[in-house]
């Protein structure tokens, strides 16, 4: 056994020497026995020759004592250089092939590596900054809500002293200020007022200027702010007296000290940063600002020491102050988490089907591949048999035609890659168009670790393009070898290869229908039907700067927080103030000739609306599900649906005693009405609500509402679908509100003035999303847009791909039937029933595929969509006929050529 | 050298063993020797020894080391191991059984039955 593994291990690593050595034995070995002949009375030149001639095959006795050594199997799984040259050899010589298959792979792993780096970035984030690994978060949450209590300006003061596990410990908070850096109205930005450490634990030097220093905290210091590497470029022209000038945020005049480089982004994707000033004594424990503390890890410290440590310092926080922290558990959490929703695990379920279906797309394309491969290796068949002649094995020319697929998927990796990194570009640029910027860590690159993963990918995708038709043509070269032809008939396309087909067909059978589908959703979301004529419509939210707000005006953090999602901690003084400004400004907007109505609401028309569970006292029919009749409520002021010129269809409108009495009334819209009470009158019914999304349940004592009269389809939108109740409310009392403003012309032009008219009434009012109904309307679409590309291009391919490699196989299949063709018309067969013959197993084939695919078609419909729609029925029709059309004309092609073919010279073909 | 003569499948490793359990021997030397063990009855197709030699090699029943030859060249000598010596002995007594008993039946009579 010992002597074996070194003899083994010798010839596998020292293998020039064993090769040196034998050659130089067989050497020897000759020269003796040319000399005995000398000596038997030979010419030098003859006894070299017969001593040649006795010893026989010499690479062949090598071969022979490399078997012997254990060797051969590990001969066979190399890859020699020829192999690779002959690949690339073949990739110029079928050009056609090169390109379809190489696209097919190409966008496979463009796909898959493009989706795999965003779920990385996503779920194991990489900070671009040495250490980035080692920032974390402390995040305080309420045990009994699950929701993040950011008060914790106390706790801060307290952990800065005494936590050892964590260092350079800061806080943030976010908070929306109008920027004003010349004349004019400016425009609100997102202000991120941090701790000095923030700048120590990025590293990141200034580029002009200086970052924030520990003295601008002091209460009497100057204000100061340092600017992003973008708004330096978009406000100041990337002027270097850039630093120095004097803006104003709000209410509050501040110097520019710096500008940090391009890319610079933080906590988040913010980009002008002032001093965190708020003195710890001014407050009471649980009590001002919302912040959110950061730092790292100390060396030596890990996460779970952080956490045991903050543990500890939360109990001891409990015990002293019961009534504030009884309930509060801090956490520490790697930085990401803490300003980003975080990511599922990478084994989570569904990561792995993510990458199950990646795969499965890869595998599917290769298959797509593999019956090209399989065509042209086909066709090569007399090569082969000729290598197996000359003593190739099978594993070896198995070997070569998968490294001529390597080739192959090598080329279209680096295709794809170059591809997925566009893709992946083009594709967070649709997300922060659809959903708001992503942090910084979100970057259009491929990592080290997303090239590995495709090249994992191509090696499958190149067995299975490679491997498979490999072992298909060779069983067949052997049986050409026991026949003593070469390409005579060994080939046969058995029942695996009518699976192949069948399988083909039957997979790409549903591509058609969700590319419809997708296309349907589409110009679902584009045709979002609303009874608004949508075009002069100006919609902003209106902001007002605070100094202690209690939850940062954005979805950036989690909005389940410690306040049920009310967003604002009630202030009557700061909402007083808040409603005289929105009366100032309505007084103003009314003055100006191009305005015709002004309006408030908490939600815009075709944005979302979180979904809340209601009952009717009666009348209601059966909700559909066990969620109940889900739908969408939105807070009115009284004139709202005369300011967007709908009229009140049953029943009457809101008027201003409703909101001043009080009056538990409502007004629901016709989607309502069908989806609730199935079309009923629903006047004097009365409804209530048993689930508030993001609220604990209102209980028994949930208050009756009137229904009192019904409007149009104005939009209101959950994931459920349409449909919603309208509540009238008091200025004043929706924080933050929408406005919109009905113009008698086009809302564009108008964004300035309003600007300039909210900065008059109060430099503090911020115009926030300043966007027209109409931009709202078209605004889902960019991500849709996106997706639907990719899902159209990709069933492309797959379609393409699949009909070319159908039309490769079976004209293939019925070419090498000329020979047969040929001595049936000699026979004197009638050409229909010769037809007949070729064309019944082909179209036998395709056949199943389309009533396999038929059916796969409806159970994944069924199961999505609940039933499959006139659309997609015709659809796969159309796509059935266009597979019959090309099983058909895959089969004209060679058919024809054979039926021309004189019998005598069909009996010399091969096959 | 003429013709090879015919050796029964599985043999050659056995005359190997036998050749060089008389004596260190390279490979054109282990041919001679098997040649002249049975004066020249057995033929071996010479280049097919070298195969056998490596495959008793790497099973660890014959060792080699270079040495220098006759005609003054480096050469590879093969003798005998532990494994091998044991291996020989094997195999000749059943060789010898066999032949034994293929003589007793080749040498049975028409009574004998």
């Amino acid at each position: 056994m010992l002597a074996r593994l070194r003899s083994l291990l010798r010839g596998l690593f020292r293998r020039d020497t064993v090769e040196a050595e034998m050659r130089e034995e067989f050497r020897h070995h000759i020269e003796l026995r040319a000399a005995d002949l000398v000596r038997e009375g030979s010419s030098p030149e003859e006894a070299q020759r017969r001593a040649h001639l006795e010893f026989g095959h010499a690479e062949g006795h090598r071969e022979t004592a490399r078997a012997s050594r254990g060797l051969k199997r590990f001969d066979d799984l190399r890859f020699s250089w020829l192999d690779f040259k002959l690949g690339f050899r073949m990739l110029v010589r079928y050009p056609g092939l090169t390109l379809m298959g190489g696209v097919a792979m190409a966008m496979g792993i463009a796909f898959g590596a493009g989706l795999f780096e965003f779920v990385m970035q996503w779920s194991r984030p990489e900070l671009p900054f040495a250490g980035g690994a080692r920032l974390v978060g402390i995040e305080v949450r309420d045990t009994e809500t699950g929701g993040v209590e950011p008060r914790i300006l106390h706790d801060f003061a307290r952990w800065k002293e005494d936590l050892r596990s964590v260092e350079e410990l800061g806080a943030f908070r976010l908070a929306g200020r109008n920027l004003v850096t010349g004349d004019g109205p400016g425009e609100p930005v997102l202000v991120t007022e941090v701790s000095a450490s923030a700048f120590r634990l990025v590293g990141a030097p200034p580029l002009h200027g200086r970052t924030l220093l520990e003295d601008d905290e002091r209460a009497n210091a100057s204000p100061v702010v340092v600017i992003g590497h973008d708004l330096w470029q978009d406000r100041f022209g990337g002027r270097l007296d850039a630093v120095g000038t004097t803006i104003r945020l709000g209410g509050t005049q501040a110097t520019v000290v710096g500008v940090m480089p391009e890319g610079f982004e933080f906590p988040h994707s913010q980009n002008i940063w002032t001093s965190l000033r708020f003195d710890p004594l001014e407050f009471a424990p649980g009590e001002g600002p919302a912040i959110y503390l950061f730092g790292r890890l100390a060396p030596g410290a890990s996460l779970e020491l952080a956490q045991a440590e903050i543990e500890t310092l939360g109990f001891q926080a409990a015990a002293a102050y019961p009534e504030t922290h009884a309930g509060l558990a801090p956490r520490v959490v790697p930085f990401p988490e803490l300003v980003h929703m975080p990511a599922p695990g990478l084994f989570n379920p569904e990561f792995l089907f993510l990458n199950l279906f990646i795969l499965a797309l890869v595998v599917l394309l290769c298959a797509n591949v593999a019956l090209l491969l399989f065509a042209r290796a086909a066709t090569r068949e007399s090569e082969l048999v000729v290598r197996s002649a000359l003593g190739a094995g099978r594993r070896r020319i198995v070997l070569q035609l998968f490294s001529e697929a390597l080739v192959l998927g090598g080329v279209a990796t680096v295709v794809g890659l170059m591809g997925a990194k566009y893709g992946y570009e083009w594709f967070l640029t649709a997300i922060e168009g659809a959903e708001g910027p992503l942090p910084f860590w979100f970057e259009p690159r491929i990592s080290p670790t997303t090239v590995l993963y495709a090249l994992g990918l191509t090696v499958v995708g190149a067995a299975v393009a490679g491997i498979l038709p490999a072992l298909k043509v060779t069983r067949g070269v052997a049986a050409s070898l026991r026949e003593s032809t070469a390409g005579g008939g060994g080939l046969r396309f058995g029942g695996v290869w009518t699976l192949v087909i069948v399988a083909q067909v039957a997979l790409t059978m549903p591509l058609p229908a969700f590319t419809y589908f997708a296309l349907d959703e589409m110009a679902g979301v584009s045709r979002l039907h609303v009874d608004i004529a949508t075009e002069n419509f100006l919609t902003a939210r209106l902001e007002l700067d605070r100094d202690l707000e209690s939850i940062a005006p954005t979805d950036l953090f989690d909005p389940n927080n410690a306040f049920g999602g009310s967003g604002l901690e009630s202030d009557s003084a700061f909402l007083a103030r808040y409603a005289s400004n929105l009366d100032e400004l309505e007084r103003r907007l009314l003055a100006e000739p191009a305005v015709r109505a002004v309006t408030l609401v908490d939600r815009l028309p075709l944005t979302y609306h979180p979904a809340h569970q209601v009952e009717l006292d009666e009348g209601a029919i059966a909700p559909p599900d066990e969620r109940g009749h889900r739908i969408s409520t939105a807070r009115i002021e009284p004139n709202y649906f005369e300011a967007f010129g709908v009229p009140i269809l049953v029943g009457r409108g809101f008027d201003s005693e409703d909101v001043i009495s009080g009056a538990r009334v409502v007004i629901v819209d016709e989607p309502f009405v069908d989806r609730v009470l199935g079309g009923r009158n629903p006047i004097g019914l009365r409804l209530r609500y048993i689930a508030i999304e993001r609220a604990p349940p209102p209980g028994p004592d949930a208050p009756w509402y009137e229904i009192v009269g019904v409007v149009g389809d104005l939009g209101m939108e959950n994931g459920y679908g349409r449909g919603g109740v309208y509540h009238p409310v008091a200025r004043g009392e929706n924080y933050p509100a929408s406005l919109v403003i009905h113009l008698s012309s086009d809302p564009t032009g108008f964004s300035t003035r309003l600007r300039t008219l909210g900065a008059e009434v109060d430099p503090t009012l911020r115009v926030e999303s300043l966007t027209s109904l109409e931009d709202i309307a078209n605004g889902e679409e960019g991500i849709y847009a996106w997706g639907v590309s990719a899902v159209v291009l990709l069933t492309f391919t797959a379609l393409m791909l699949s009909l070319a490699g159908i039309y490769a196989v079976m004209s293939f299949a019925v070419s090498r039937r000329t020979r047969e063709i040929g001595i049936r018309v000699a026979l004197g067969a009638k050409p229909r029933s010769l037809l007949l013959a070729i064309f019944r197993r082909p179209l036998v084939q395709v056949g199943l595929g389309v009533l396999a695919g038929a059916y796969l078609l409806g159970m994944l419909s069924h199961w999505m969509f609940g039933g499959i729609t006139l659309g997609q029925m015709l659809l796969v029709a159309v796509y059935a006929l266009v597979m019959a059309g090309v099983c058909l004309l895959a089969c004209v092609v060679p058919t024809r050529r054979a039926l021309g073919v004189e019998p005598v010279t069909a009996l010399r073909a091969e096959g | 050298m003429t013709d090879q003569a015919n050796i029964l499948p599985g043999t050659l490793d056995l005359l190997i063993l036998k050749a060089v359990s008389l004596g260190k021997l390279h490979g054109y030397g282990v041919l001679l020797r098997i040649e002249q063990i049975s004066g020249g009855a057995l033929q071996i197709q010479q280049g097919a020894l070298y195969p056998a030699l490596y495959r008793l090699e790497h099973k660890g029943l014959i060792q080699s080391e270079w040495g220098t030859s006759e005609n003054n060249r480096r050469a590879k000598y093969y003798s005998l191991t532990k494994a091998g010596r044991r291996q020989l002995g094997e195999e000749v007594a059943s060789w010898n059984s066999l032949a034994d008993a293929i003589a007793r039946a080749l040498s049975a009579r028409p009574q004998e039955g």
